[in-house]
């Protein structure tokens, strides 16, 4: 009996002693620190899936060289084949199950809205979502972190270079009928009010729908003269051969989701050659020293096989970035309150993509969360290049 | 008028493809009376192995296609022969969810050896040629399908009406049992029936593919197609093809007179419409069977 009670009693003593090594922070050991991301590998819009894979690689390319202050990143990646129920459902599983100490990236704004107020209400930080909707920081969250440029802006940005720098004054808009398209059609409306213009039809795309010639009539009735389309890679590529099937030739733009060219150009057999779109990122030959560093340290030596290297696949990079820099910033001890300060500090930080900045949070402040406002311009060329037709733009 | 007919020129061509998808419902459902769901996935796995055949093996595409048409008659034969004649006192339903199991297995089989990348298959003419007539357009590569849905039609017709393998297989649903007793091998016939479902499918997905190819390019034309089927009877091949023009006529037209948000979803409306005022469907012919 007095045997008994002393074990008893061991193991309750036992059980309040810090076992060394072990962090108290959820998500963080002596080792390790566990880091989720969802991503669409199948289903509509896995012409994205590669963002996540570039996280992996850029993950195990720097685990390859000591992780950050000896701890290794451990990427918890899952597909939701952009379906917000298997989103949710997969981050429950993980954060209730593994237990994570930070979500970055994330495709999708659908999919994402589906997790903001789960993660948000449990003070965990998300940085970088995959997509430029006004959702992360309108109103602005404290533990959320915006990377990817806003679409609302991107929006902009290209109608003032239609209607400016190429006289196109009939803009036309085809969007996919989401939150994603419905912000890119707030951005083409706000910037031709700035003209005095307003679009001159406005054509939805459902994400099942694959025959584009109801809404290629819609558009070539118009006569717009230029078409901003705001899609679905897939609907982005049937509405243009559609167009031209049907002798409707406008100068097409899109947003920087449908700006891999060399992917765009192979689905679409050679038709999205000319198409100017807004971007975010170095271009893929760009002779950027740490683009190349990321091509042969990460994509080289760990990418899948037949994986490609184009924008969608470093654009998982671009993501992860601020906060590899902020987790670097932490020192050896990381806690989830030190990572928010640290990105919070960060000002004018330049990886791969635009210059990222934060402030202190302040509810009334969505740039206190967005951390950049820069997009520029290239063109489709004939050969899958881009040609850049702008420098990083500031967009308001 | 130039936009009605413009609509109507393009819902028929739209409807070409659902047109095929129904032919391969209906081809299964006149033998075994069961809704295949499978049969987008075996037009699938058709297409990317017409893919496979081109890209890896590097095969002119004149070879590539009647073998991929080959490879899905053989593996609907197969599917039929080693899964779905092993159940065990099978019911309809039982035979309904095997079919959605065996779509699933096949969409996971090809989204792992593939990818989901999108793709597209090598074709000899560009999905985004057309032809006009007159201020009409209309795509060279939906004129095909188009004569591809009529000529399969009207061959699928005369088999089933004057080829006594043809009158073998309407037995063999009206009544499988005399059908045995009158001397039909229903297993190879329903073996037959698969295999020739399997091959007509293939030829809408490989028609599909050229515009763009990822594991779920086939749902779409799949439900429209077996939408089409329902609003024909079921039973009628005639019907089926007629059924699917009209879907697409009619989704192009609301498309473009109403709402194009809710173009896809009018096609299921008229389903519901058609099964409560005419059960039977459009085009069949009602059968009552003796009890």
């Amino acid at each position: 009996m007095r045997k008994r009670l002393i074990s008893v009693l061991a193991i309750l003593m036992l059980s309040f002693v810090p076992v060394s090594g072990v962090s108290a922070e959820e998500g963080v050991s002596d080792k390790e620190i566990h880091i989720g991301q969802w991503g669409p590998q199948t289903g509509p819009a896995a012409a994205w899936g590669s963002v996540a894979r570039g996280t992996d690689a850029y993950f195990k390319m720097l685990n390859a060289q000591g992780g950050i202050h000896g701890r290794m990143l451990v990427h918890h990646m899952f597909d939701d084949a952009y379906n917000p129920a298997k989103t949710k459902a997969g981050v429950k599983e993980l954060q209730e199950g593994t237990g994570m100490f930070a979500w970055v990236s994330g495709v999708g704004t659908s999919p994402g809205l589906a997790v903001r107020d789960y993660l948000m209400d449990r003070g965990i930080p998300w940085i970088g979502p995959s997509a430029g909707s006004l959702h992360w920081v309108s109103p602005p969250h404290k533990y959320l972190f915006a990377v990817y440029p806003l679409y609302y802006m991107e929006a902009k940005v290209l109608v003032r270079y239609a209607v400016k720098e190429m006289g196109l004054k009939k803009v036309a808009v085809a969007y996919l009928n989401d939150e994603y398209g419905k912000n890119g059609l707030r951005g083409a409306r706000e910037a031709l009010a700035e003209f005095g213009l307003e679009t001159v039809v406005e054509v939805p795309v459902e994400i099942k729908d694959t025959d584009m010639k109801p809404h290629v009539m819609k558009l070539r009735k118009s006569e717009a003269d230029m078409v901003l389309l705001w899609t679905s890679v897939g609907h982005a590529v049937r509405l243009v051969g559609t167009c031209k099937a049907m002798n409707f030739t406008p100068q097409f733009m899109s947003t920087s989701t449908c700006s891999d060219f060399p992917l765009m150009m192979h689905i679409s057999k050679g038709l999205w050659a000319g198409t100017i779109c807004a971007t975010f990122g170095e271009l893929p030959d760009s002779g950027n020293a740490l683009l190349q560093k990321y091509k042969k340290e990460a994509y080289e030596a760990f990418a899948a096989q037949g994986e490609r290297w184009g924008l969608f696949f470093y654009a998982g990079i671009i993501f992860a970035e601020p906060m590899v820099e902020a987790l670097k910033r932490c020192g050896p001890d990381p806690t989830r309150e030190k990572l928010v300060a640290e990105l919070e500090g960060l000002r004018n930080f330049k990886g791969i993509g635009p210059h990222v900045s934060y402030k202190p949070f302040d509810p009334n402040d969505p740039m206190s969360r967005q951390g950049t406002r820069e997009t520029f311009l290239v063109q489709c060329l004939e050969d899958g290049s881009a040609k850049k037709l702008t420098d990083w733009i500031t967009a308001d | 008028m130039i936009d009605f007919l413009q609509m109507v020129v393009s819902g028929v061509a739209v409807g070409s493809s659902y047109a095929l998808m129904g032919l391969a419902m209906v081809i299964i459902y006149k033998t075994s009376e069961i809704p295949n769901f499978v049969q987008g996935e075996l037009a699938l796995a058709a297409a990317f192995f017409a893919y496979m055949l081109m890209e890896s093996q590097g095969l002119a595409y004149y070879l590539a296609l009647p073998a991929a048409v080959v490879f899905a008659l053989v593996l609907g034969c197969v599917l039929e022969f080693s899964i779905l004649r092993r159940a065990k006192q099978p019911t309809i339903l039982s035979m309904i969810v095997i079919t959605i199991g065996l779509e699933m297995v096949l969409l996971g089989l090809v989204s792992w050896k593939f990818g989901a990348d999108q793709k597209t298959l090598q074709f000899p003419i560009s999905p985004y040629d057309s032809l006009v007539i007159g201020d009409i357009f209309i795509g060279t590569l939906e004129v095909i399908t188009f004569g591809a849905a009529l000529l399969l039609m009207a061959l699928l017709f005369v088999f089933f009406r004057f080829t006594r393998t043809g009158l073998a297989m309407k037995a063999t649903q009206q009544n499988p049992v005399s059908a045995r007793l009158m001397g039909i091998r229903t297993h190879r016939i329903l073996n037959l029936t698969w295999g020739m479902s399997a091959a007509v499918g293939s030829i809408a997905g490989l028609l599909i593919a050229p515009t763009i190819m990822h594991p779920f390019m086939m749902w779409d034309p799949m439900l429209k197609g077996f939408a089409a089927a329902v609003m024909g009877g079921m039973t009628s091949l005639p019907g089926a093809v007629l059924s699917a023009y009209l879907l697409g006529i009619i989704e192009n037209l609301f498309g473009g007179y109403i709402s194009i948000e809710f173009k896809s979803v009018v096609a299921f409306a008229i389903i519901v419409l058609v099964l409560c005022f005419k059960p039977s469907g459009l085009f069949a012919r009602h059968y009552v069977k003796k009890v």
